[in-house]
């Protein structure tokens, strides 16, 4: 069992890792940098010069680093897909009798398979927006499941740590209405991704933020969306705070840690638009907004877990 | 106490995937604006374009070029190549520096009046694309020798490749005018050279 939550959280942490790869291969530009999938120009170690391309292959496509960024993505997408079914292994040989451990992370594996199989659709699409987004949000249910999965498989290793907890009535719907707006935003955000790189395409050599400025409303929604977000945080942490309910030590780093990310984001958001579009600020901006989604969830685990006896 | 050692490997970790990320960024963004080498000279040539103006070699200096043959009665793979190129020649309306050039590998079909239509068709309305044509023997010599493609079943047997030619009437690189992702590459090369084009003149 014990085993169990080590490789959950084994998980977690290579789940985010890839999702920072992932972004990283998004802002560089390197999602063609292998025209098939799952090899790279026909080979299982990427080429290294142009006499080792397939004739099959255009050799214009072929460029090292884009090869190996996105090589790089696949082979720890490979590694985390080997490191999440040893966890689904191992809690279906602990957890039987869970369904909440079980069900979560047998999802999560399937869901793994089915990212791999997107992935491989987006070099087959040469990109294609919608499919991107999909990648993502994958990603997200997928970290939002194995986070479920290893608080919930530590409540049954350790016992229930929220047994002395008691929250506010008003979390659940404020806890779940954070996770309703943050995926909204992020499929705005990304959106917003996609149409910048559109108008690039239309609008070849202007400054990406003249280019952002011409975007319009869906800018809007998401910095107004963004400060509902804040909103919705002050609330959380001011009933989680409250001296009539008591509140874990989980939870309440849970609650301002999300607080800080949250502020953080509109900053880095903001900053995009005013300063510049810089690929280093748009990874994290989208990476920050994966953490905030596996906080999310885990307040609202910790909040279920407290309801039990 | 706990909390302040979280922050300090929080902040580590972050600083590390930052440092790593801004890196492998500009490596890939380096190699994305890396002009490819010259290939060869673009022989000497002359020709006529659709709209009656002689066009030659010295035509292809003090511009970037992007180059294609085609016939306009092609079923095959000449009118997705021209949807591609038209695509391109209206995202670069702004850059009179850039031309695109089609020439017709049958010249006895397609003569100057079908290839006016063939403008037409494509939305030309600038001097930015022109459509050229000249004899067989000159079109297959040019194909041939200038261009290093196959010749000898024209005009059914011609490449899909666009042509990326720089100011200096050199070539620098062949790309696949049918392929959403050579195209894409193409548009990286072409924004790379005109940038440096511009900041030369």
């Amino acid at each position: 069992m014990q085993r169990y939550f080590q490789f959950s959280i084994l998980s977690m942490v290579f789940t985010y890792l890839l999702i920072f790869i992932g972004g990283l291969v998004r802002v560089s530009g390197a999602g063609m940098g292998c025209p098939d999938w799952p090899r790279c120009f026909g080979r299982w170690i990427p080429p290294t010069s142009l006499s080792q391309l397939p004739d099959y292959i255009d050799p214009e496509k072929f460029n090292l680093v884009l090869a190996w960024v996105e090589y790089l993505n696949r082979l720890f997408g490979a590694l985390v897909g080997f490191i999440i079914l040893i966890t689904f292994v191992l809690g279906y040989l602990h957890f039987k009798q869970s369904k909440r451990v079980l069900l979560s992370i047998s999802i999560a594996f399937f869901l793994t398979l089915l990212e791999g199989w997107v992935g491989a659709k987006l070099v087959d699409t040469v990109l294609d927006p919608i499919t991107i987004t999909i990648h993502l949000l994958l990603a997200l249910i997928i970290i939002g499941l194995i986070i479920y999965s290893s608080i919930q498989s530590y409540y049954l290793i350790v016992g229930n740590f929220e047994k002395s907890s008691n929250y506010h009535p008003h979390l659940k719907n404020v806890i779940i209405g954070i996770l309703v707006c943050l995926f909204i935003e992020i499929i705005i955000g990304t959106e917003i991704r996609g149409g910048l790189d559109m108008s690039r395409k239309d609008n070849p050599l202007i400054e990406s933020i003249i280019l952002l400025k011409m975007l319009g409303p869906f800018k809007y929604i998401h910095t107004i969306l963004g400060f509902s977000l804040l909103g919705l945080t002050l609330y959380l942490r001011k009933i989680v705070y409250d001296i009539k309910f008591r509140s874990s030590p989980f939870m309440i780093n849970s609650v301002n840690f999300i607080m800080i990310l949250i502020v953080t984001q509109i900053l880095l958001g903001e900053s995009l638009v005013f300063f510049d579009v810089k690929p280093l600020m748009q990874l994290f901006h989208m990476w920050f907004s994966s953490l905030l989604i596996g906080l999310a969830v885990s307040v609202f685990t910790f909040w279920k877990i407290s309801l039990e006896p | 106490m706990i909390k302040k050692s979280y922050i300090i490997s929080l902040v580590t970790i972050i600083s590390f995937l930052g440092i790593s990320a801004t890196w492998v960024i500009s490596k890939a963004n380096d190699s994305i604006h890396e002009l490819p080498a010259i290939i060869k000279k673009v022989p000497n040539f002359s020709m006529t374009s659709h709209t009656g103006t002689p066009f030659n070699q010295d035509s292809l200096k003090n511009k970037i070029s992007i180059l294609d043959f085609i016939f306009t009665s092609c079923p095959g793979p000449c009118p997705i190549m021209s949807t591609n190129m038209r695509t391109l020649y209206k995202q670069y309306k702004l850059h009179p520096n850039l031309q695109f050039i089609s020439i017709s590998v049958d010249p006895e079909y397609d003569t100057q009046d079908v290839l006016k239509l063939y403008a037409d068709a494509n939305g030309v309305n600038d001097e930015r694309w022109k459509f050229l044509r000249t004899d067989m023997e000159s079109v297959k010599k040019l194909n041939k020798e200038g261009f290093m493609f196959m010749s000898e079943s024209l005009p059914a047997g011609h490449s899909v490749k666009f042509v990326l030619i720089d100011e200096e009437g050199n070539i620098r690189q062949y790309y696949n005018g049918t392929d959403k992702g050579s195209i894409s590459i193409l548009r990286n090369h072409i924004n790379s050279f005109l940038k440096t084009f511009s900041e030369n003149v």
